[in-house]
């Protein structure tokens, strides 16, 4: 059985009459990468910082492998033991991809800097200052300084917004390997397809409160609802048919359709019967996912920028 | 310790890597001793601008002999003279060199003559009547009678000479300072020149003698205020844009997530600017020496003044880095206290030409205790006379110090 690497109890913080951390608590395991998914000022930053140690939460505890962050005697463990990068984080302009490294490593009083630029494809960098990288290195760059010291629990703050949708994979691909390494993430995004591809456990957030927590796949099935099939092509009297046979059902603008299914036998019978209708085309399918339990759990959709719409 | 030493690296390679830093913390002060120090402070003695204007003139429209001879005299003193033609219209002062116009008058040549000879027959008739006197019987009267008529003779030819006008003429600004100093140098040249007339020369002399206290020169005073006015500016304006840079960039959360504690990285930056201010002080004092010639004492008591300085103003620099969030008000703040003290304090020129009121001020501003106490230690050799102004500097450095360590936020930014 897999040991929790943090657990947050009832977690509150208040900044003057604003709360921003509303009685939050979850547990991250050992070895997962946790997301915090929310939109721009739900509280997720705010919440990291605490278990980064960085603010002091208003009631409440957290503890980091059982260490908590109210106890200032533990705080200075904690510290040996995470990692983090920090949301926007720019490093040192006139400093190079190794002195910033070097610096962090510093800090955490550890030297294995080589293997960690290695490990990120940031050796052949290395003599490079931070001001002449692309975004992507750039955000490499963070990462490195997050990782070095060999933290048992990273925190890792957006570390992909504002990045070019390579770079982000990229960034996909690091947190992948350090997921495979054994080290605990904890993530926070307002992107649901960064947080749907790496993460083990998901807490939605909104407003300082946690509106939904669980494994992704767990989230997805109680509230992701229907795969729907998207149809060009069928006419009035497809539809009628198909409706008639139970199934829902809606006409969208240009012609479409939108058919949503409980399963994947569901979508074999719905082709099937299209089929034996004479109708010739093939929907496009798209399964349920982490927008769809935003949708459902919040009532909202989440914009590029991390805005509710 | 490793950890210390890796950081003030790392933060020397940025400070030197810092084109806003190289300007600031070394080429504007040694540009600025260099150009001020050529221009006001130099090792030639300073010349006394002074145009002539000659209305003596011979026949032919040059001067006469006695005019001409009083200008060479003029050449040969610390005057620059400018000779201006009779009818030439009055000059305008540029506003950095006054204007002084000496107007020698017409006739000039024969009134001096006629007066120098009226002076040797004054002479003269006394020198015979005080020989008389103290002959006594020794002479006759028949001969006293003779001398009386002699004298009374030289008196009719002395009242047959006649003497025009000899007074120069010195014109100039009631703002020229030292327009009174001119006037005396012009009579000492004056009554020398009369004296040669009548082939006498002065009995009261003065002889000048150089003293062991060191006379301090405007470039003296420039070297020590530039150090510390640049010291002041590195840090509370480069140190607290950096503390502000380093925490808008998540520098500062990622160090705080880390055992490092906040001490320790305001110790890292002080370290730096120690350095960084004593870099400084070398260049200055080098480029100091090497084009003004200037002397000066780098001893254990200057190397605290500029210790105390830094921690100071560092110390401030971090405070203000840390207390204010906008990096646009830490800029304004930055500059709103250090340019006025840059240039009320003292530091760039001496407090005597400022008004009473901004003298006063001065001494509310703690550049002034330390470029004082800077110059004491560093120009003058005088470390006794600079122990209250750094220990004023010294109780700042304290206040700046344990004040920045309270307000800067390692947690809840």
């Amino acid at each position: 059985m897999r040991s929790e690497a943090i657990i947050v109890s009832d977690l509150v913080k208040k900044y003057g009459e604003l709360t921003a951390v509303d009685h939050i608590s979850f547990n991250v395991f050992e070895g997962d990468v946790f997301s915090l998914l929310g939109p721009n000022g739900a509280g997720k930053t705010t919440t990291v910082e605490i278990l980064e140690c960085l603010r002091t939460p208003t009631s409440g505890d957290a503890w980091i492998k059982g260490l908590s962050v109210r106890d200032p005697k533990d705080v200075r463990k904690i510290k040996k033991i995470i990692g983090v990068l920090p949301q926007e984080f720019y490093a040192v302009d006139n400093l190079t991809v190794l002195e910033n490294v070097v610096l962090a490593a510093a800090a955490k009083n550890s030297d294995n800097v080589r293997g960690v630029l290695e490990r990120l494809g940031l050796w052949e960098f290395r003599g490079r200052r931070f001001s002449t990288l692309s975004g992507g290195l750039k955000r490499r760059v963070g990462l490195a300084m997050a990782l070095v010291g060999e933290p048992e629990i990273v925190f890792l703050d957006e570390p992909t917004t504002g990045l070019d949708p390579e770079a982000r994979r990229e960034t996909w691909h690091l947190i992948r390997e350090l997921r495979r390494s054994g080290v605990t993430v904890v993530l926070t995004t307002h992107y649901m397809e960064e947080a749907e591809r790496l993460s083990d456990h998901v807490a939605i957030i909104v407003n300082g409160r946690i509106a939904a927590e669980g494994e992704v796949k767990n989230l997805i099935s109680r509230y992701g609802g229907r795969t729907t099939l998207v149809f060009d092509d069928i006419d009035e009297e497809a539809r009628q048919h198909l409706v008639d046979r139970g199934f829902n059902v809606e006409a969208l603008s240009g012609g479409r359709s939108v058919v949503r299914v409980e399963g994947e036998h569901e979508v074999f019978e719905v082709i099937s019967y299209l089929r034996s209708l004479g109708y010739e085309g093939y929907p496009l399918i798209r399964r349920g996912g982490l927008e769809d339990v935003f949708l459902s759990v919040i009532g909202s959709k989440l914009s590029e920028g991390g805005d509710l719409i | 310790m490793r950890t210390f030493i890796t950081f003030v690296t790392l933060l020397l390679k940025t400070w030197f890597r810092s084109k806003t830093s190289l300007f600031f913390g070394l080429a504007l002060p040694i540009t600025l001793l260099l150009v001020f120090g050529t221009i006001f402070g130099g090792p030639s003695p300073p010349s006394y601008s002074l145009y002539v204007r000659n209305l003596d003139l011979d026949g032919s429209g040059g001067p006469a002999p006695l005019s001409k001879a009083f200008i060479d005299a003029l050449n040969s003193s610390v005057f620059e003279v400018k000779l201006l033609p009779p009818d030439a219209p009055p000059q305008q002062s540029t506003g950095f060199t006054a204007v002084r116009i000496l107007t020698i008058p017409q006739g000039f040549t024969g009134s001096l003559l006629n007066a120098s000879i009226r002076t040797r027959i004054d002479i003269t008739a006394d020198t015979i009547l005080r020989f008389v006197e103290m002959a006594g019987e020794n002479i006759s009267s028949e001969v006293r009678a003779n001398i009386s008529r002699g004298i009374e003779g030289m008196e009719d030819f002395k009242q047959s000479l006649v003497v025009g006008n000899t007074t120069l003429i010195l014109e100039g600004s009631p703002d020229d300072r030292i327009l009174q100093a001119i006037e005396g140098i012009l009579n000492v040249i004056a009554s020398k020149f009369e004296l040669g007339l009548l082939n006498a020369s002065a009995v009261l002399q003065v002889k000048t003698q150089f003293h062991q206290i060191r006379q301090l020169r405007a470039v003296d005073y420039y070297m020590p205020g530039y150090i510390a006015a640049f010291i002041m500016t590195n840090g509370l304006l480069g140190v607290s844009q950096q503390f502000s840079e380093y925490r808008r960039r998540g520098v500062i959360k990622l160090l705080a997530s880390t055992p490092v504690s906040k001490s320790f990285w305001i110790a890292s930056i002080v370290a730096v600017q120690t350095i960084a201010s004593l870099v400084l002080t070398s260049v200055m004092i080098l480029a100091g020496w090497l084009v003004f010639r200037i002397a000066v004492y780098p001893d254990v008591f200057s190397l605290a003044v500029i210790l105390l300085g830094t921690l100071a103003f560092t110390g401030f620099g971090v405070l203000i880095g840390g207390v204010l969030k906008e990096a646009e008000a830490v800029a304004a703040l930055g500059n709103t206290l250090s340019f006025p003290m840059m240039f009320l304090s003292g530091a760039f020129w001496p407090l005597e030409l400022m008004p009473g009121y901004l003298q006063a001020a001065a001494r509310y501003m703690p550049l002034y205790y330390f470029h004082v106490a800077l110059r004491e230690t560093l120009v003058s050799g005088s470390p006794a006379t600079a122990i209250i102004p750094a220990l004023v500097v010294a109780i700042t450095a304290v206040v700046a110090t344990i004040s920045a360590v309270a307000a800067t936020k390692w947690k809840d930014f």
